[in-house]
């Protein structure tokens, strides 16, 4: 049983790690909107956009 | 070329279509329709960029694309561009902005990727939970306002938010609630963990010292969750008891730093019991309810500065010879300012000269606009409709109507009796329950034997942590607002509920409410056979082009006559053009007989409805008929609220007629016209002094108090963002239906907490005296105190089940509430 006495403290340390990727993931914003990602994933496509796509108000 | 008119909707919005319209747009080979040109120009713009995903994606349909004039040039201008912008290196500059119409994930993707193509952008994000906007561009590419002109043609309206004041409040206040949030997740997995063993230790046996190991690294992970996580609790408590007002917060926090003490305690000495997972896993579940409020409240946008956006992007001020666009809030009393046909009038003023007819709708619910000569007054906010203006400005900013309207309305809130939430009472009497009875025992103890008094006393205060009791309320509103907000009805004030379950009497406002707001042709009458029905409405819709009077909206779906010439417009009365060489004029029948050479036949004057006459210099050649159309199911709601127990009535700025005629299609219910604001509030309080529980369902700035004083207060999506500020729903949609379904979820709401109250109330009622007299084992408390919080969250939970949007099991013939 004496293995509990390092397993422990390396969760410890595992859960300190957790907890500031977790911080650093909040702080630059990536729990920001939650909702847009999971659909971005599906929207974009690789096709280019059509050349010919001129704005009428450049023109 | 004919459209397929297989969908009766318009692409792009998804508004009825009325009349068979010439404008469509091509996907994939097949025609749509869409409703007016605005839409028809953003979906053509959409599509001409090979976005048309967006429309397979997004969630809700769009907001008609409005055709009020924007004019984003004053944005360009270096004062606009230091108020709203911040300069990064290399001439780049930075802002934010709110954007309204936004909804889903679809419609960020779309204005993010249509605005990376722009050449300039350097880096945009658009966030659809908070419908903010931070974009980066380089000045000396491209400018502001174009940017926000190409925005705007997608079909939202882009608001610039004032860089001292920006949206980073929201953003930190959200932030900081996820990492409270996250480091109690965390903690709760690890201290629940070692809980198991020491639990499995009691009941099997346990090797001292490693019991001793595991409280110990309990005591550990608890200590951050205790002092960060749960700071707001202890915060919130303390000002709660200064203020002399002890709400919720007060037990929790109590019974949060009692149990931890009291298991810190423990833990030094080696023997006692320890409270930790409970601790631990209580904080979580209660931030938890926390944050899904807090997110509802974020979501629903309230931060923003809500009167602004009732003024004008821009206004041309006059100084001198020249003319030049400045924002609104760089206007002061005495500057002269041109109002164009189609914008908003930006303060508070006189007209020098010009006439114009004037939409008030805003601020009397009057939907008529009225006409307004020089040396009338004008309010800010107001639509300019038909004529060139020039005023003088008399009051800006806090002097403005606006803003003693958003006084009125702060009024009308704090006056609203403090209705004790269930909770509150219970969390009082408890409180000093508790309080009382530790006193009582720290008494006794201090007599029988003054060593054991403190350990006593904290023994009570654990054993009375009321766990289950706070996490009832907010774990069931949590469930009940998600549930709700699957079904398109946001709730901002999540405690409203409650009230909304007991409501008995509901009034709507009728423009914009029970009401689409805007007129639709129903019939045309012709007055002399000279010109057929077609003919005379393709006159009348090439005349009403040119007008943005709210009436000239019924005729923009209709094919045009081309080639009108000299168009002019009188205020009040109507226009006036030449097509094909015939003089036509539109308008009121007293204004056409004007302008024609002999008198016709009478026109029927029917007061109740709302008609337009077409005529030549010959005579009247026909009469339209409008109205504004009751939303589809605005009948079917009111019937099932009537099932439910809820008398509607109307209360309504507009006139008599209208009125009168929209209660008798909606089976007779009780309507009050001509009601100002004051009016409206008036009704509310008699209503209320009678001791019904009142519900206002609104939209424009005149129902803003009224939703403020009122019981329960709901707006419309599309109404302005001063009711919606006030309100504690919010319907997303065109349905008024989803209203019904939300009081029947607010009553299963009400049942949940309270079973969930009983629960905890019978929990502490046994559980403290068999505690205090020794019969529970400390194990078993703490196993009784988690596994009571937990059946009171999985209880809540039921609220979410039984699929999204399906209503709960009411014997009513219900139909199904489900979003369009």
């Amino acid at each position: 049983m004496n293995v509990i006495y390092l397993l422990i403290p390396l969760g410890l340390g595992l859960l300190a790690l957790s907890v500031w990727a977790y911080f650093w993931a909040v702080r630059s914003g990536q729990f920001d909107d939650l909702d847009s990602p999971a659909v971005q994933i599906l929207l974009d496509d690789d096709r280019a956009p059509p050349p010919a796509a001129p704005d009428p108000r450049d023109a | 070329m004919e459209p397929a008119l297989t969908k009766s909707r318009c692409f792009h919005c998804g508004s009825p279509l009325t009349a068979a319209t010439s404008l469509a747009v091509r996907v994939d080979g097949t025609e749509h329709p869409v409703c007016c040109a605005g839409c028809e120009a953003a979906a053509r713009l959409i599509l001409s960029q090979g976005l048309e995903r967006f429309y397979e994606f997004r969630e809700l349909p769009g907001e008609p694309v409005a055709g009020g004039l924007h004019n984003w040039a004053a944005f360009d201008r270096e004062a606009a561009l230091r108020r709203y912008t911040h300069e990064c290196a290399g001439g780049e500059r930075e802002l934010s902005l709110q954007i309204e119409g936004l909804h889903c994930a679809a419609c960020a993707w779309l204005i993010e990727t249509s605005l990376r193509r722009e050449a300039g952008v350097r880096a945009i994000q658009v966030n659809a939970s908070t419908a903010r906007a931070e974009l980066r561009f380089d000045s000396q590419v491209t400018t502001l306002s174009h940017l926000l002109a190409r925005i705007h043609a997608l079909g939202f309206v882009p608001l610039p938010l004032s860089f001292a004041g920006g949206g980073a409040e929201g953003t930190a206040e959200r932030r900081a609630a996820l990492k409270r949030l996250g480091v109690a997740g965390l903690g709760m997995m690890q201290v629940t963990t070692y809980a198991v063993s020491l639990y499995a230790g009691f009941m099997q046996g346990i090797a001292p010292d490693l019991e001793q190991f595991l409280r110990f690294v309990s005591l550990v992970v608890a200590t951050p969750v205790v002092l960060y996580s749960a700071q707001p609790f202890f915060i919130s408590a303390w000002r709660s008891l200064l203020a002399r007002r002890p709400g919720m917060d007060v037990p929790v926090a109590l019974s949060v730093g009692a149990a931890y003490l009291w298991s810190v305690v423990s833990t030094l000495r080696g023997r006692g019991a320890v409270y930790f997972d409970s601790v631990v896993m209580f904080t979580f579940f209660l931030l938890l309810g926390r944050y899904v409020e807090m997110s509802l409240r974020h979501r629903a946008g309230l931060q923003h500065d809500a009167l602004a956006r009732l003024l004008p992007d821009s206004t041309l001020r006059l100084t001198g010879v020249e003319a030049e666009r400045v924002t609104p809030d760089e206007l002061r009393a005495g500057d002269r300012v041109r109002v164009l046909p189609g914008e908003r009038v930006p303060a508070d003023g006189r007209i020098e000269c010009g006439s114009t007819d004037v939409d008030e709708s805003l601020l009397t619910g009057e939907s008529a606009p009225r006409v307004r000569r020089t040396a009338d007054e004008l309010t800010a906010g107001t639509l300019n409709l038909t004529g060139v203006i020039e005023m003088t400005v008399t009051r800006t900013g806090q002097d403005s109507t606006l803003a003693a309207v958003s006084r009125l309305l702060e009024r009308a809130r704090g006056s609203r009796p403090a209705v004790a939430d269930l909770a509150d009472r219970v969390a009082a009497y408890f409180v000093t329950g508790v309080l009382l009875l530790a006193a009582g025992v720290a008494l006794y103890w201090l007599h029988a034997d003054p060593a054991r008094a403190f350990g006593t006393v904290l023994a009570v205060l654990v054993v009375t942590c009321p766990c289950a009791l706070s996490l009832a309320t907010p774990a069931a509103l949590a469930a009940a607002t998600t549930r709700l907000a699957r079904a398109g009805v946001l709730v901002t004030r999540g405690r409203a509920l409650e009230r909304l379950s007991a409501a008995d009497r509901i009034l709507f406002d009728k423009t914009g409410t029970l009401t689409l707001g805007t007129p639709r042709l129903e019939a045309v009458v012709l007055l002399e056979p000279r010109l057929t029905a077609q003919q005379c409405l393709a006159v009348a819709a090439a005349l009403e082009s040119h007008s943005a009077h709210p009436l000239a909206r019924a005729f923009k779906d209709l094919t045009a006559s081309a080639g009108v010439s000299e168009v002019q417009s009188f205020a009040g009365r109507g226009l006036e053009g030449v097509i094909a060489g015939t003089r036509y004029r539109i308008g009121r029948i007293e204004f056409v007989r004007e302008g024609c050479a002999r008198t016709a036949r009478e026109v029927t004057d029917d007061p109740g409805r709302t008609s337009v006459v077409l005529g030549d210099t010959a005579g009247p050649l026909a009469e339209f008929h409008l109205t504004d159309t009751l939303r589809s199911d605005a009948r079917e709601t009111i019937q099932r609220l009537a099932a439910l127990g809820l008398v509607a009535g109307i209360a309504s700025g507009d006139r008599t007629e209208p009125v009168a005629a929209a209660a008798r299609q909606l089976s007779n219910v009780a309507a009050s016209a001509n009601l100002t604001a004051d009016g409206k509030l008036a009704l509310v309080r008699a209503l209320r002094a009678e001791g019904h529980q009142v519900v206002m369902v609104g939209d424009g700035v005149n129902d803003a108090p009224v939703l403020a004083a009122a019981d329960v207060s709901v707006a419309i999506a599309a109404g302005t963002e001063l009711a919606k500020v006030s309100a504690d729903l919010i319907l997303l949609g065109e349905r008024l239906s989803p209203l019904a379904g939300a009081v029947e979820t607010s009553r299963r709401l009400l049942r949940i907490i309270r079973q969930n109250l009983a629960w905890a109330v019978l929990y502490n009622l046994t559980a403290v005296p068999l505690a205090a007299s020794g019969f529970i084992e400390p194990w078993m408390a703490a196993l009784g105190m988690s596994g009571s919080s937990l059946l009171v969250v999985l209880n809540a939970m039921r609220l979410l089940d039984r699929g999204a949007g399906r209503p709960p099991t009411e014997p009513a013939p219900l139909t199904e509430v489900a979003h369009a």
